[in-house]
């Protein structure tokens, strides 16, 4: 699963949104949230919040954090850590970088905390 | 003293904060867990036990929090411990009154037949009880009686939600989401009666009959009523804490007595200027609540707490509202609506200041205004009402 997935190019994904990546198009079994923050990076993590069925790439994301739409549980986009109730799992991340102008998606691959994709 | 979610919150916050003494959990009912699922997808069967624990199991080890399984008896803050059952005295030199709150008992003749929902065996019990074809009779359309009522049609019951005020919920979500939300039950199949009743009485096949005020009768195999919580502040008093429906804190959580905080569903806020708030009864104010406490039992400061927020899920729709929308006090509506159907509505302080918003299945609306009420800011009156405008476009 260490093949890279074209996301599209950076301007595709408007600075405070993200898109989701389906399974039948990563090959990996979660849907999965390529986040662009404000400040320009990118970052990907399961989009299934790790509390209920919600969509995090719908939620709120300022900063390096995205806060769920249904109970306002917050994640840190770049280690996945969960920083408040109710969820109480960390969210799973992956590696994205931009490559040649392209966004590219590692499926399954974590992502490094130390560095974002930008 | 608590399983609930002030409770662990505190607990969370104290090791979060470098607390690093001895930590006591006194949770009755074991390992604590989350309680707005017992009326969403804990009672639904979607979620089960372990899906609603507050922790994972290997949290409390880890951060070297011991959960005793045990209900306080007494409070003896002079002694600095807390007594138990069997006699015994736990030693604290801080303690956290966080024993949330029991559901209101229907104070009618026969009210005793009606359930309530509070814990997760009450869910349970519900479980067993909303099934197929049974007659549910639900008082109160506050948001565990709606929540319930929801539940209960979707298994199949024959459901009858029961309150006098027509439409409820208009202090919180404001009257034109209130009027959408409460037609939600005719539109599912559940007959809502602007009553109240007087009497409950056992036919002799198992049933009940519910008496109403306005003359009517409804048969009834079951009956559930959620019309309000009692603070569980009684070992408070008892220890010569003051209360007034709550135990009384200031915003770091103290009470009355030095060595004693509180928090969460159980506590009721005095402001600096002695002014007694109104309870408030929702998880995001445990959780903060319980934050403040521990900071405060560090002799740290506790942080800002923003606008009070809460969300309710019924019907398939989740609406969520942050502030007041109470617009008694003054302050004018603006409206968000598609088709003529309102999605969100808006209080606005005459100076242009946000005081609230509520929304359905708009939860990034909420997200902005939280911040826009946060930072103060005055919104376009314009923008909040076009529904074109995302979200994000709210703040500058
Ligand atoms: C069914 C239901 C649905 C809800 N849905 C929502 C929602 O959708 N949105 C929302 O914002 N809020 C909701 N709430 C409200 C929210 O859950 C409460 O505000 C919150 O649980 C309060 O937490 P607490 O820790 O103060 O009290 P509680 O959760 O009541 O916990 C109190 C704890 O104290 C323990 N205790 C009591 N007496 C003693 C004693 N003598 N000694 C030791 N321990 C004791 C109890 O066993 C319990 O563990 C809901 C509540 C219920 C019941």
């Amino acid at each position: 699963m260490s093949e890279g997935i074209d996301v599209g190019s950076p301007d595709e994904i408007e600075a405070g949104t993200a898109r989701v990546v389906e399974p039948e198009d990563s090959g990996f079994v979660d849907p999965i949230a390529v986040f662009h923050t404000e400040s320009g990076c990118f970052f990907a993590l399961n989009d299934t919040c790790t509390h209920e069925e919600a969509s995090l790439a719908e939620g709120w994301i300022e900063g390096d954090t995205v806060e769920c739409p249904l109970h306002s549980s917050s994640f840190n986009l770049r280690t996945g850590k969960v920083l408040c109730l109710p969820a109480t799992e960390d969210a799973r991340t992956h590696k994205v970088a931009v490559e040649d102008g392209r966004v590219v998606l590692y499926p399954g691959v974590a992502a490094d905390p130390a560095r974002a994709a930008d | 003293m608590g399983g609930g979610v002030a409770a662990f919150s505190a607990a969370s916050e104290l090791r979060a904060r470098g607390y690093d003494g001895a930590l006591t959990l006194l949770s009755p009912e074991g390992a604590p867990y989350d309680r707005p699922p017992l009326s969403k997808g804990y009672l639904l069967g979607t979620e089960d036990a372990a899906k609603i624990a507050l922790a994972a199991e290997g949290w409390y080890a880890e951060h070297e929090v011991e959960v005793v399984a045990e209900r306080a008896v007494a409070l003896r803050p002079a002694e600095a411990a807390v007594e138990l059952g069997d006699g015994t005295l736990l030693r604290a030199d801080r303690v956290l009154l966080a024993t949330g709150a029991r559901p209101r008992p229907l104070a009618i003749p026969g009210g005793e037949a009606a359930y309530t929902l509070r814990d997760r065996a009450d869910a349970d019990a519900l479980r067993g009880i909303l099934v197929p074809e049974a007659r549910v009779v639900v008082v109160g359309a506050g948001l565990i009686g709606t929540e319930v009522a929801s539940a209960a049609v979707s298994f199949g019951a024959q459901v009858t939600l029961v309150d006098p005020v027509d439409p409820p919920l208009v202090p919180a979500v404001g009257e034109a989401l209130a009027r959408r939300l409460h037609a939600m039950h005719a539109e599912h199949g559940v007959r809502s009666i602007a009553s109240v009743p007087l009497g409950i009485s056992a036919s002799g096949d198992g049933s009940h009959v519910v008496r109403l005020a306005d003359g009517s009768a409804l048969e009834a195999d079951a009956i559930v009523a959620g019309i309000g919580i009692v603070p569980a502040s009684r070992l408070a008093a008892e220890a010569g804490i003051e209360v007034d429906d709550g135990v009384l804190v200031d915003a770091s959580g103290a009470t009355t007595n030095p060595a004693v905080f509180a928090a969460g569903d159980v506590s009721r806020l005095r402001k600096p200027d002695g002014i007694l708030a109104r309870r408030a009864e929702h998880w995001e104010a445990a959780v903060r609540s319980g934050q403040a406490a521990a900071a405060s039992m560090l002799g740290q400061a506790p942080p800002e707490t923003g606008a009070p927020w809460f969300w309710s899920d019924r019907y398939g729709v989740h609406v969520e509202a942050v502030g007041t929308l109470d617009g008694r006090a003054g302050g004018s509506t603006v409206l968000r609506e598609v088709d003529g159907v309102p999605q969100a509505a808006f209080l606005l302080a005459d100076d242009g200041h946000l005081l609230g918003a509520a929304a359905v299945d708009l939860p990034l609306l909420i997200r902005a205004a939280r911040r826009i009420m946060d930072r103060g800011l005055t919104p376009d009156r314009a923008a909040l009402a076009d529904p074109a405008v995302p979200a994000r476009r709210l703040l500058p």
